[in-house]
């Protein structure tokens, strides 16, 4: 594919040079005439191309849509029945009450679930990408007991009364999550769920100090979520770890739990829950999710979809071309195509 | 003439009666060089196109100069008063610039506030600060500190490095300068000083080839007669001598001996290198001073032993260094276009910040109850004991900074960085422009020269090429062709003594000395010539090459050979027509050996003749002749007069051989239809009365001090009458090489190629038949007239004319090919003078552009202008100017592109250019190649910075709505700054000043191509609109396919954020990498580097613990799903791209298309093979 115009020059051809001579010295670089690739999309190319676009993403495509209807999802949302019937200030009050929160539903296993089973639980409406919120955490404290006052971006929920330090200082870790779930199988059993290993091991080791200790937590006026065990060191917190990592989009899962044991088809759960954690306030939509996992993660056909679309649309396109370079053939490079040489009164 | 002398004696006046009294009158306005050589007139019809600046006995330039300020004097406060050697007092009222000059911008302290103070002269800088500046308000503070100010830092460095470099470069070359030595009187005595202590007021002494350390009055030479002989080529690159004069008054002191007093009063120092004027007061006698007698800085004394000059302008005073500064700044067209985009891109970005502020409060307020214990809002701070609003202001305010906080974020949407790449590319273009080998002119050794750096791509829009003839056309190397000796016509066989005799040469003192340029002779002409004056045609002949020899201001300079026992003569002089006689008389045996003031040597056919020269009236644009009158070693005198036909035969007697004079006119006629520049010589014998009438008379006029001009032309037309004739000369001006050719191809390129002269008509159209830009089938229209009304009556005639044979041509071949019959204007300068501004304009505008060529004939400068103005004023279309002389200035700025030749008629031209090169013909690569490569380039760059911008902003944009409208970023800072510094900049830049479209053999050999410039293909609002839509197309797919993917997942947001950097980063390189059409390892590397170095970057910022997205990349890197994502955004976001653009290949191919699949496949059947034989690649 290499164009070359013209031989490099003989350095003997040239004629004996003056001394002070302006002549450019010549190279191939200077002249713009460095060795070159020039593709040309002939119909060939432009037809293959597109078929080979189809041949990789219709199976993409096809894998994943399989992938996706093999996993098993079961979807709960509690926080309507979990709390009082009636207006959303009452169930506001309720869930800022000191009343009992504890709530039961049982779910029935739609299909055979393989374990490990993913336990999430679902936000909606809650926007942990708001810039006031992502800002409000000191990565720094987190990680080392000495930037322990390194609390200046955590504003509001910096310290307590202006003066001693929270830790983890911020609204991220002001507002985690605390709800808790535990399941049961219908004769009683308990279903063990690993909360060990639900956060990133690369967040445990290096992220979180092993020797920072929450302070000072939730003691302000206005409690924004769950309370901290003061001994556990931060990288051990793996739900506070999981819940630092703020999710992109207003609608997400965190990892709860995992369940190590295979649920059978038909098989019903009890799930006994803890409603504490305030929703209602902003209409958000609280959900329980147990998922298995293939390749592609949860379930969603949309890459299927979209790959089997753009396949799809590839061979049509392919098709196209075809048709055309078949109905209306163009010799590549023919100047009789050239606009001077076809229309007459060129200029 | 009367007028003038008036206004001469007007100025003179007040000079003489009160040198030291300031009766102030007008002030003098210092004016510019260039406006001074628009008001020449034309005076370009003979040989000699510009006015002789050495004129000893009068100074025609200061005199006009002084003209055009009449009624005008220097008055104290606006001259510059200096005495002669006494410095101190000089210096006394005023401090005078000391001679140290300072080229240098900065010092040490200086540099950081006056380098930031420059570099914030530019637009984008300061957009860039303001940028930085708002995101330092802790309210509106989207990006950390360090990101922010990073790309504005970084531009700053690189342009303050490269700045403190050369201005370091700078201040060595000037400490250099400032060290040299000179002599300078001190105390009575010469002694050797540094340039840099020169001070106004003392006087210096030079010998020579000495340069000339600062501007000076020259008090007396070497030479008797106080000529002495400079070479300007470091100030306006002229080659050859020039002579200055020193004061007949001051002549003859000797500076050691005897105390020189005086005072020299002058005007303040200026850029007119060209103009001076001063009076000097030496024992309380006033004299006059002009342009011939100051010697300036920069400028080397020749063929004079010595010179000693007062000092009157030092250091950055003096007028080389006045006219240091660089060539006008022209904005190019294309970037004219894209300011108008840039303004719609300004609309976008306030429309998109203002959508987002709007949401962001409607949202505020649908939530304002619960904003108080949102999670994720807390609108109250509880940690301090009084509870009050956290960083909220209202919902209003909220808005406010809203708006504010956006225009931050989605700041690339102005492509400020574009600006920067620009001149990148310029500069990178500019480098293969001087660097190419076939724009290289082997004759003068001239690469081509880009003195504009920032119009390179209009060189491919060019729709009409204004060019100057002489010098630009044509060599400007007169050649001696034929002679018409007393009505006899040599125009016979041409001999050249090439090999055999190797040309004419003489013996003196056992030394051959043989002239520096060999002539063709007429072999009949050279036999008669050796005859002698024996017999009457041998007598006719004699005096005339005797007449050719001698009157002229030719100086022979003798230069030694290699070879010690042959010497050359050079006949150094001012007009290129002069020299061409003066070698052509050499040849045939009349060898100018000597010059002095007095008398001249000419060696006659080996015998050595002394003639002494009585006087000279030298050549003006009035009387269109000069003349000289010679004392014979008989003791006869005669006067010998050359000049323009018109002029001479209206002074040659008529009574007398009237036969020979029309048989000469016959002759002249048939010279110039052939495209040769002639001359008549006439002579006289004065008799013993007249000759002593004529002396006291010059004489008089000659030391006269006011209106010295006026006064010697009088004498001189008295003197110059009822002369006989002698003959005439042709000369030929030779047409470049590859003339012809170039214009066929500029033609061809749909340029329409205008030629303005000087010459007179018959010799424009002859060059023009030469040169093929006219052709034996063109319709001829001319214009001659000398009228308002019949300037009129015939624009009107030849318009009509015009249409219908247009008309009529359409009909006749039914348009088949246009191109053979077409029309061509031929007028001439006194029409336009009734044509330009005036109503009869536009009716010109619409009879040119009916015509395939346009000739005007006789223009003086200011017309040239004036014609290109017409065009510029009535359409769009791109213009560009050409030309090599001082007449040609006004035309080169006022042109959209100037190209000066830098050839043989100085450098005025060239330092008015934005563009010089050695030779007529480059214009073909210079556009067809250069200039379509450059268009092409830089439209493609321009679209796809808008696109690569944009595409970013709006991937920035869509995820805001996912925010609650609160311009949080997924992509980290770092990535979104480092996006367009150093994610996908490099690229653009590369392929913008390597890639080619088409190889340079297509574009020379289809010169059409060049139309895709002309008719904006590459850079136009329907382009413009769909790369829009396309960006559009292309964001969403970006954002939106990672979004549904990750809909409902426990995806985090710096992993969704990685992902959008990568997917955003390779969509818009592999854009690139998709229509890059020649890929060369650069371009390979630029692209895939990027990338990679993306990949790095995005890395780098996740290996961080502290930050916020630690160790993201890898987790997203280890799902399937990431890897999906990525392969399936590349290829939804370009398949309607490729797709488009593949139809359009095969269905509507544009002509660069066809081209360069001709190109790759090479058709060689059909583009002819013996085509690409015609240009091969010349090595």
């Amino acid at each position: 594919m290499s164009n070359v115009t013209t031989p490099p020059m003989n350095p003997n051809s040239s004629p004996p040079r003056k001394i002070n001579s302006h002549r450019p010295t010549y190279s191939r670089f200077t002249q713009q005439e460095l060795p070159a690739c020039k593709p040309i999309l002939t119909p060939t190319y432009v037809i293959s191309a597109f078929m080979i676009v189809t041949v990789v993403f219709v199976p993409i495509g096809l894998a994943s849509l399989f992938a996706s209807r093999h996993v098993v999802e079961i979807v709960n949302r509690y926080d309507d029945y979990c709390a009082p019937y009636g207006s959303r200030s009452d169930k506001v009050r309720f869930i800022q009450s000191d009343a009992d929160k504890t709530c039961n539903t049982t779910i029935t296993v739609p299909k055979h679930m393989k374990q490990p089973i993913y336990v999430y639980y679902q936000l909606d409406n809650f926007y942990q990408n708001h810039r006031r919120y992502v800002k409000s955490r000191s990565d720094q404290q987190l990680r080392n007991k000495n930037y322990e006052n390194d609390t200046s971006t955590c504003k509001p929920e910096d310290s307590v009364n202006g003066t001693v330090p929270i830790v983890p200082c911020g609204l991220v870790a002001w507002s985690m999550f605390n709800d808790t779930f535990s399941f049961s199988t219908n004769n009683n059993v308990k279903l063990p769920i690993t909360k060990k290993g639900i956060s990133w091991k690369s967040d445990r080791d290096h992220k979180y100090g092993k020797d920072v200790f929450p302070k000072n937590f939730q003691n302000g006026s206005l409690i924004g979520g769950a309370h901290l065990n003061e001994s556990i060191p931060l990288s051990a917190q793996e739900d506070l770890i999981v819940w630092m990592r703020t999710a992109a989009l207003p609608t997400f899962r965190k990892l709860y739990g995992k369940i190590e044991v295979d649920l059978k088809a038909g098989d019903t759960i009890n799930v006994i829950m803890q409603n504490n954690y305030n929703t209602y306030s902003f209409n958000g939509k609280k959900k329980l999710v147990l998922s298995t996992a293939s390749w592609l993660g949860g379930k969603n056909n949309f890459i299927g979809v979209a790959y089997l679309v753009i396949g799809g649309l590839c061979f049509v396109l392919a098709m196209t071309f075809t048709a055309i370079y078949l109905v209306k053939p163009r010799r590549l490079g023919d100047p009789t195509y050239l606009t001077w040489n076809r229309s007459p009164a060129g200029h | 003439m009367s007028l003038d002398d008036a206004q001469i004696v007007n100025v003179n006046i007040p000079q003489q009666q009160s040198p030291n009294n300031s009766s102030s009158q007008e002030q003098i306005q210092s004016k510019s060089w260039r406006t001074n050589s628009l008001q020449e007139p034309g005076f370009v019809d003979l040989g000699s196109k510009r006015v002789p600046h050495g004129s000893r006995q009068g100074d025609v330039d200061s005199e006009r100069f002084s003209i055009s300020m009449s009624h005008r004097e220097i008055n104290d406060e606006d001259a510059r008063l200096v005495y002669v050697n006494d410095p101190l007092k000089t210096n006394e009222r005023f401090e005078f610039a000391g001679n140290s000059i300072r080229t240098a911008k900065y010092s040490v302290f200086s540099f950081l506030p006056r380098n930031l103070f420059e570099q914030f002269h530019r637009v984008a800088y300061i957009y860039f600060l303001i940028i930085a500046i708002l995101n330092q308000l802790p309210q509106l503070a989207v990006f950390g500190r360090g990101a922010s100010i990073l790309p504005l830092s970084f531009v700053l460095l690189v342009t303050a490095v490269k700045d403190a470099y050369e201005d370091w470069r700078r201040h060595r070359s000037d400490r250099i300068e400032n060290n040299r030595m000179c002599s300078v009187l001190v105390n009575e005595k010469f002694q050797e000083k540094k340039w840099k202590d020169i001070q106004v007021g003392e006087i210096i002494k030079f010998s020579v080839d000495d340069t000339i350390p600062c501007d000076a009055v020259l008090l007396s030479t070497s030479d008797p007669t106080g000529v002495a002989y400079i070479q300007t080529i470091n100030l306006d690159g002229e080659s050859n001598l020039k002579t200055r004069y020193a004061k007949q008054e001051t002549l003859s002191k000797i500076p050691e001996k005897d105390m020189i007093n005086g005072l020299i009063r002058c005007e303040k120092p200026n850029r007119n290198i060209y103009g001076f004027t001063g009076t000097m007061e030496i024992d309380g006698k006033p004299l006059s001073l002009g342009p011939s007698n100051i010697v300036l800085r920069g400028c080397v004394l020749k063929n004079t032993n010595w010179a000693v000059g007062v000092v009157v302008y030092c250091g950055r005073e003096t007028k080389a260094m006045l006219n240091s500064s660089g060539a006008p700044s022209k904005r190019s067209r294309l970037e004219t276009r894209m300011n108008r985009e840039i303004i719609l891109l300004s609309v976008f970005l306030v429309a998109l910040c203002m959508a987002v502020s709007v949401c962001a409060g409607v949202w505020l307020k649908r939530h304002e109850s619960e904003l108080e214990i949102l999670q994720f809002y807390r609108k109250r701070d509880y940690s301090e004991p009084e509870v009050e609003n956290y960083n909220y202001s209202g919902v209003g305010m909220e808005i406010f900074f809203t708006f504010l906080m956006s225009v931050i974020v989605f700041q690339i949407m102005i492509p400020i960085s574009l600006y920067i790449s620009m001149e990148l590319v310029r500069v990178g273009q500019a480098y293969f422009m001087i660097r190419d080998d076939k724009m290289y002119d082997e004759t003068s050794n001239s690469r081509f020269q880009c003195r504009a750096l920032n119009i390179n791509e209009d060189l491919g829009q060019i729709k009409y090429v204004f060019s100057d003839k002489t010098g630009t056309l044509t060599e400007n190397k007169m050649e001696f062709k034929y002679a018409s000796i007393f009505g006899v016509d040599y125009s016979g066989e041409r001999t050249n003594f090439e090999g055999e005799q190797r040309g004419y040469c003489i013996e003196v003192d056992g030394q051959v000395w043989r002239p520096k340029m060999k002539v063709e002779v007429d072999k009949e002409l050279l036999e008669l010539s050796k005859t002698g004056n024996s017999t009457k045609a041998g007598k006719h002949i004699f005096d005339f090459f005797l007449a050719l020899a001698a009157c002229n201001t030719i100086v022979p300079i003798v230069v030694d050979t290699s070879d010690p026992a042959e010497k050359l003569v050079d006949y150094q002089g001012e007009s290129p027509d002069e020299q061409a006689l003066v070698y052509a008389a050499a040849a045939y045996g009349f060898m100018l050996m000597e010059r002095t003031s007095g008398h001249i040597v000419i060696n006659i056919q080996g015998e050595r003749q002394r003639f002494n020269v009585l006087g000279m009236h030298e050549f003006d644009s009035d009387r269109k002749r000069m003349s000289v009158i010679l004392g014979f070693p008989d003791g006869s005198v005669k006067v010998i007069v050359k000049g323009a036909d018109n002029s001479m035969f209206g002074i040659i007697d008529n009574s007398i051989n009237l036969d020979i004079i029309k048989a000469t006119e016959g002759h002249l006629h048939s010279y110039s239809s052939i495209g040769l520049r002639t001359l008549v010589v006439g002579m006289r014998e004065l008799g013993v009365p007249e000759f002593e009438q004529w002396q006291s008379s010059y004489e008089t006029a000659s030391t006269a001090v006011m209106g010295r001009v006026a006064l010697l032309r009088k004498v001189a037309i008295n003197l110059e009458n009822n002369l006989e004739i002698v003959g005439a000369s042709a000369i030929e001006d030779r047409l470049q090489k590859g003339v012809p050719e170039a214009i066929e191809s500029l033609r061809k390129a749909d340029i329409k190629v205008w030629v303005l002269t000087g010459d007179k008509q018959e010799t424009a159209i002859s060059i023009g038949y030469s040169s093929k830009l006219l052709t034996s089938n063109m319709r001829r229209l001319v214009i001659n007239s000398n009228s308002k009304m019949s300037s009129k009556k015939s624009l009107e005639d030849a318009l009509v004319t015009s249409k219908n044979f247009l008309a009529s041509e359409d009909e006749d071949t039914g348009g088949s090919d246009g191109n053979t019959n077409s029309v061509a204007l031929i007028i001439d300068g006194t029409s336009l003078v009734y044509i330009l501004d005036t109503e009869l304009e536009e009716k010109l505008f619409q009879l040119a552009s009916n015509c395939a060529v346009v000739l005007c004939c006789r223009v003086a400068p200011l017309q040239k202008a004036g014609i290109v103005a017409l065009i510029k004023k009535r359409t769009d279309d791109m213009t560009l100017a050409i030309g090599d002389g001082a007449n040609d200035v006004s035309m080169i700025q006022m042109a959209d592109v100037g190209i000066g030749i830098s050839g043989q008629e100085g450098r005025q031209a060239v330092m008015a250019s934005d563009f010089a090169m050695g030779q007529f013909r480059f214009l073909v690569p210079l556009l067809l190649v250069h200039g379509h490569w450059n268009y092409q380039r830089m439209g493609y760059m321009i679209l796809y910075n808008f696109y690569r911008n944009a595409v970013f902003v709006l991937v920035l944009f869509w995820y805001v709505l996912f925010t609650g409208f609160t311009l949080t970023t997924a992509i980290t800072e770092w990535s979104s700054v480092l996006y367009s510094v150093l994610y996908t900049s490099v690229p653009t830049i590369v392929i913008a000043i390597l890639d080619k479209d088409l190889s340079r053999r297509s574009l020379m050999t289809y010169p059409q191509l060049y139309g895709a410039g002309q008719r904006q293909e590459s850079y136009n609002s329907t382009l413009f609109w769909l790369t829009i839509a396309d960006t559009l197309w292309q964001s969403i797919v970006v954002f939106y396919v990672p979004l549904f993917a990750y809909w409902k997942s426990d995806i985090d947001g710096s992993s969704l954020g990685d992902l959008w950097t990568l997917a955003v980063v390779f969509l818009v390189n592999i854009h690139l990498a998709m229509d890059v059409i020649r890929w060369t390892w650069i371009s390979h590397a630029s692209i895939w580097g990027s990338i990679i170095a993306t990949c790095i970057c995005v890395i780098i910022i996740d290996v961080i613990p502290v930050l916020p997205g630690y160790w993201a990349i890898f987790e997203l890197a280890s799902q399937g799903s990431f890897w999906v994502c990525l392969l399936g955004i590349q290829i939804a976001a370009l398949v309607p791209r490729f797709g488009i653009k593949m139809v359009k290949q095969h269905c509507k191919p544009s002509d660069i298309q066809i081209a360069s699949e001709a190109d790759k496949f090479g058709n060689s059947m059909e583009l002819g093979g013996q085509e690409i034989e015609m240009n091969p690649a010349r090595r």
